[in-house]
């Protein structure tokens, strides 16, 4: 075996690399990989001056489980069950970026009753997502009560995903050409129970939250970021619709039954973090409105095509990209196929890991404390960034 | 109609590719030099970058590089080709800094090197497993950007094509290579991919 190149230094690799560069009379802290505000377990090396951050560095890695060869030794049945785990908060949009590649390259169909429980699936798996965010970012801002009132909202969602899907975070419901199953009768009156119900609980979320002064103070005007840096990073979902640019894949390219759908893209200018939570918070009326037209016009049917591909199928030879809007942005699939027994070559596009690449840039020069407002403002999903 | 940014470079192969099939909307083979001044160039239009991959291909180490632009979507897939023994390619997080990250995935996964990447340690493996690239293949399990790249009616719209570059012509298809290309199903009902770890748990 050859010699690492990397580790012949004493001590971790991370923080000795990071010192190399530091000002005089600055510290190091490093924060992370445990800490409460990293969500998950990632790891930030700060160099201070004072109160205010001078550099900053994330160090990834610590979830890692390496689903890019795992797509490699499975068949592209058995991959499904890693889609779920990727993102665990917006794992139904995972599914359908694996599905979508897959039936993309072998050219299959899927039946319109399956196109619509894809949506409907996908949309209450978003309003969870944004849910866990909300109240997670307001408990990194320091108060407690509002992720108690976003959990028994979303609790409602999963009983209706587990109905769909039999699980309740990683699922797996995707299946190639159509979904796992059709949903009982008794689903579609839950639905219906729901739109109604958290249209009135988004109202108590502003009433209660996204007036207060003291969240204003904290997140209005941190962490602007323009049009020209989300290019640079890839920086895609609620970040760039944040920065003023209408861009989400289920309008720039659309996929599954999207283009008959009628929402809105919330588009805010600011590109502060209290764009991107008006953002988010918006996202959940639009795919309220989703939910109600697909219930009002999914048709019956088969969720399968007649004829589904097998679960150990061969990919033809071949590559196909597919992206779908996630919670967090644009999610890619890229796969290629030798034609052989497992996929040659998969690449997971999560938007998380450019989302997060910015973090070293929109924390230059501010107070540790804004960072915080800055890192919750770009809704990390660890697994996702990681992968 | 090339897009404008591509115009002025010598590709060494651009085609029209159709999005329904392989979502992408062009599909280009860059000169290695030429990168940075590609990457600049679709930075200037308001392109930004998907993501950036490695594929290990029978022809040489391949760096795969999407582009995608916010407000008129068409995703252009660029290629560049190095060899085994040399797989070295310049570095864009000059240019688009979300490319450092990339680039350093790719040299975990794959071993590449990007020169001038400002910080080019890694990322997503352990530093330790510096020398250890799990996403390289065996000499006898790479396959040929052919068949990677194959499919029925691509590479029909070529619009440049540098002399001498051969290694996306897709042979004139046969009778035997359709049945070849249809989705075949494996003969054998147990794969053997079963008894794969999962990868550990999931936070």
């Amino acid at each position: 075996m050859t010699r690492p190149i990397f580790s012949d230094t004493k001590g971790d690799f991370y923080s000795i690399n990071f010192e190399k560069g530091a000002r005089e009379n600055t510290i190091i802290l490093n924060m992370g990989p445990q800490h409460p505000s990293t969500h998950g377990v990632l790891r930030i090396l700060l160099e201070l001056d004072g109160e205010y951050i001078v550099r900053a560095e994330p160090v990834l890695g610590y979830l890692h489980r390496m689903h890019e060869k795992m797509g490699e030794v499975k068949t592209v049945g058995q991959y499904m069950a890693n889609m779920g785990r990727v993102d665990y908060l917006h794992a139904m949009a995972w599914n359908w970026a694996w599905a979508g590649a897959a039936e993309r390259l072998a050219g299959i169909e899927v039946p319109e009753r399956a196109e619509y429980l894809r949506i409907i699936a996908t949309e209450l798996n978003r309003i969870a997502s944004h849910q866990v965010w909300w109240g997670a970012y307001i408990l990194d801002l320091g108060a407690f009560t509002p992720i108690l009132y976003s959990f028994e909202d979303r609790e409602k969602i999963l009983d209706m995903l587990q109905m769909m899907s039999g699980a309740r975070l990683t699922f797996s419901y995707f299946r190639l050409g159509g979904v796992a199953n059709d949903v009982p009768p008794v689903f579609f009156d839950r639905l219906r129970e729901f739109i109604p119900y958290m249209r009135n609980r988004l109202n108590m979320y502003h009433a209660l939250v996204t007036g207060n002064m003291i969240l204003k103070q904290r997140i209005e005007g941190i962490g602007v970021m323009d049009v020209d840096a989300c290019n640079r990073y890839g920086a895609t979902g609620p970040m760039c619709r944040g920065s003023g640019i209408a861009h989400d894949t289920r309008r720039a390219e659309p996929y599954g039954l999207y283009d008959r759908f009628d929402f809105n893209i919330p588009v805010y200018h600011e590109g502060c973090c209290m764009a991107r939570y008006m953002v988010r918070l918006d996202e959940i009326e639009e795919s309220l409105k989703i939910l109600e037209q697909a219930v009002a016009a999914i048709p019956e049917g088969p969720v399968l095509p007649a004829k589904p591909l097998k679960f150990n199928a061969k990919l033809p030879a071949g590559e196909a990209y597919y992206a779908v809007e996630g919670g967090r942005g644009k999610i890619g699939v890229w796969v290629a196929s030798d034609g052989g027994k497992t996929p040659y070559r998969i690449k997971l596009r999560a938007p998380g890991f450019s989302n997060l690449s910015i973090f070293s840039e929109l924390a230059e020069g501010t107070l540790i404390a804004d960072s915080i407002a800055i890192l919750g403002s770009l809704d990390l999903v660890i697994p996702e960034v990681d992968r | 109609m090339i897009p404008a940014p591509l115009a002025s470079f010598d590709l060494l192969y651009l085609a029209r590719e159709d999005h329904a099939r392989t979502g992408s909307a062009w599909l280009g083979v860059m000169a290695l030099q030429d990168i940075p001044a590609i990457a600049k160039a679709l930075l200037a239009a308001g392109y930004h970058l998907e993501d950036i991959s490695g594929l290990d291909a029978a022809e040489g180490a391949v760096a795969a590089y999407h582009f995608d632009h916010f407000t008129t979507p068409g995703r252009i897939t660029l290629l560049a080709l190095a060899p085994h023994d040399a797989p070295v390619f310049p570095s864009i997080a000059a240019i688009y800094q979300g490319a450092e990250w990339h680039e350093r995935e790719t040299r975990d996964f794959f071993g590449y090197v990007f020169t001038d990447n400002p910080n080019f340690i890694p990322l997503l493996l352990p530093d330790d497993m510096a020398d250890i690239h799990p996403l390289k293949k065996p000499e006898a399990a790479r396959a040929s950007l052919l068949t990677l790249f194959a499919g029925e009616g691509r590479g029909s719209e070529v619009q440049r094509k540098a002399e001498g570059f051969t290694l996306l012509d897709q042979p004139a298809p046969t009778a035997a290579d359709d049945a070849k290309a249809a989705p075949a199903e494996a003969k054998q009902p147990e794969a053997k991919a079963d008894d794969q770890p999962d990868g550990g748990k999931d936070a």
